[in-house]
């Protein structure tokens, strides 16, 4: 089996372009949701999220081609020609369906991710071999489980993973009527947690066999040893609330990897700040792990729930922690949960190992878990 | 290998299962609720059936026959480890106008929970692995070339990868749907199973009832030849 490892990624997030910016704003402990000022948000149930500064609604430049195209063409050069394309997102290009429904297009095809996917290949100078691949919010660790996937079974031997969300009005008024926004700020894993913050990114990971990451004499920055995906298959936008679904992909994940849970070092968890999602992952960690409290870390208080791209922002972060031996702070997070004490900090935590567990669920109960390697 | 044990399908005047050879006829969607409990194709309703979108019923009830027609039967209680991937042609496209319009139309006061929801390709899969009780990975992809080909193909490889017992691969449409149960199986000694291969061949084509009309026609030839 050839093994999946990752050569170049970067990601625009709200606290700025490049992953840098991202690592260094989350160690500052202050957070980058803002107030939305894009559209009104009178009705809606906050008016912050995790907007990219400068990042504007316009005709000729969708929200996500403004944060894809910088990020892309930077490394057009050095993503291969035959590389195969899978893009993550819930919502793609999602302002031609706004001004369609207002009457200034003609039609809504244009939002759908089959034609973000084309631009992006574009960009990117491939032949044009690739798929879209949606999952809700766990839509970009799915993206890059196939990616590994399709390198270890050696159906390609590069994959360029691309993972795009932006904050618009379709998506905040959705889930504000669901009530599932913090009316401030995403405390993730805080007692007084209330709900999620939306967020805009994009980001991207490309995966190559080892083989051919030596050939081309590129750095590794890590590999995607494992990776497990379940279904809750219990409710349509909740969880289950013993985290068994989430329970069982990282078992599985962990089977894939070939390594037990006592190698795993830290953990990136989905932490989106609603009650029930932090609930159900504390439960589902605590039981693979028992007792031995682990670094447990979400970004989502600091670049909010960025929905498709989540996932592959933090594969790139976790990477980072890897690294650096250190997680990140959870960014707002002021009374510690009972269920989560002594596992999440507002505290950068260090460890000691070569091995991470990165977590992701979503709406229709669905759960990916990814080990990543140093 | 991987075999095909079960294929479902529906169409706006008929729906059928492949390989137990069965056709019915019926007089729309909004009828087959009450049929397949009539039938015993549903086990127990499906809750909140009435608030699904379209692709979620077509879903759904493809997902059935196809069940029906593997011989697995199911149950919410009693989870099986077993897969839901999907492709169709436009996603949620209609979900996502259906729900943006309304909001815009109500004044931009408050959108609608219920609609919202099915604003995610993965949402019909979601609703089938609920009633269904399918537990194991679920996904939609969309392949630049829309071909069912990728689609089975890559439940196939799923099923190797992720150690799941079977995977069910659904292209539903909303005036149309077919799903395929896919397993591993030792060997093709059951006379019932069909390999991967031939049903990626038989279902290569155009039309929706083109395809059905050749998947029907391969399993008359297996029948004839064992």
């Amino acid at each position: 089996m050839a093994k999946a490892v990752a050569t170049v990624c970067d990601m625009v997030t709200s606290y700025g372009c490049g992953a840098d910016l991202c690592w260094k704003g989350l160690f500052s402990g202050i957070t980058a949701i803002r107030p939305i000022e894009r559209f009104s948000t009178q009705n809606m149930q906050t008016s912050n999220a995790a907007t990219i500064p400068g990042l504007k609604i316009n005709k000729d430049e969708t929200l996500v081609m403004q944060m894809l195209n910088p990020l892309l063409s930077k490394i057009s050069a050095d993503i291969p020609h035959d590389t195969f394309v899978i893009l993550a997102t819930t919502n793609g290009e999602i302002e031609f369906l706004q001004r369609y429904v207002y009457g200034e297009e003609n039609s809504a095809k244009e939002s759908l991710p089959d034609c973000l996917l084309e631009k992006i290949m574009l960009i990117a100078g491939t032949y044009g071999k690739g798929m879209v691949v949606s999952s809700a919010c766990a839509s970009s660790s799915i993206a890059a489980s196939m990616a590994a996937s399709m390198v270890r079974n050696k159906d390609h031997d590069c994959v360029l993973v691309v993972g795009c969300d932006c904050v618009s009005e379709f998506v905040t008024a959705g889930f504000s009527s669901l009530m599932a926004l913090d009316a401030d700020k995403a405390k993730p894993f805080d007692k007084n947690r209330q709900g999620l913050s939306l967020g805009e990114a994009a980001g991207y990971v490309l995966i190559m066999s080892e083989e051919r990451a030596f050939i081309e004499k590129r750095t590794v920055i890590g590999e995607i040893a494992g990776w497990g995906m379940t279904n809750d298959s219990n409710h349509i936008t909740g969880p289950s609330r013993d985290g068994s679904g989430l329970y069982r992909a990282i078992l599985k994940a962990l089977k894939s990897a070939g390594v037990s849970g006592k190698k795993i070092g830290a953990i990136s968890a989905h932490g989106t700040g609603t009650v029930y999602n932090d609930s159900m992952e504390i439960k589902a960690i605590k039981k693979v792990f028992c007792e031995r409290a682990l670094p447990v870390y979400s970004v989502k208080g600091g670049i909010g729930h960025t929905l498709g791209a989540a996932g592959l922002l933090e594969i790139i972060i976790s990477f980072r922690t890897l690294d650096k031996q250190v997680t990140p702070p959870t960014v707002n997070l002021c009374n510690i949960d009972e269920e989560a004490f002594g596992w999440v900090s507002p505290y950068p935590q260090p460890f000691e190992s070569s091995f991470t567990l990165s977590t992701n669920s979503g709406f229709g109960g669905v759960n990916s878990a990814l080990i990543l390697k140093r | 290998m991987i075999a095909v044990t079960g294929i479902g399908w529906v169409n706006l005047k008929e729906y059928g299962c492949i390989i137990g050879k069965y056709k019915k006829s019926h007089n729309g969607f909004d009828s087959l609720h009450s049929c397949f409990m009539d039938e015993s194709i549903f086990l127990y309703p499906v809750k909140s059936i009435k608030r699904f979108d379209i692709i979620s019923r077509t879903t759904c009830y493809s997902v059935a026959l196809a069940l029906k027609d593997a011989g697995i039967s199911y149950s919410h209680d009693h989870k099986k480890n077993i897969g839901i991937l999907g492709a169709n042609e436009e996603g949620c496209l209609e979900s996502n106008i259906n729900y943006y319009k309304d909001y815009i139309d109500c004044g931009r006061i408050k959108a609608r929970g219920n609609l919202f929801i099915y604003t995610l390709p993965s949402t019909p899969l979601a609703e089938a692995a609920i009633h269904f009780g399918l537990s194991g990975p679920l996904l939609h992809m969309s392949f630049k070339e829309k071909r069912i080909s990728f689609l089975l193909n890559f439940a196939g490889k799923s099923i190797i990868e992720e150690e799941v017992s079977a995977t069910v691969a659904v292209k539903a449409e909303k005036s149309n749907a077919v799903s395929f149960v896919l397993e591993k199986k030792e060997d093709l000694l059951n006379t019932r199973d069909l390999a991967l291969e031939n049903v990626i061949a038989a279902a290569e084509k155009t039309s929706f009832d083109e395809m059905i009309e050749a998947l029907e026609e391969f399993c008359e030839d297996k029948a004839d030849l064992s």
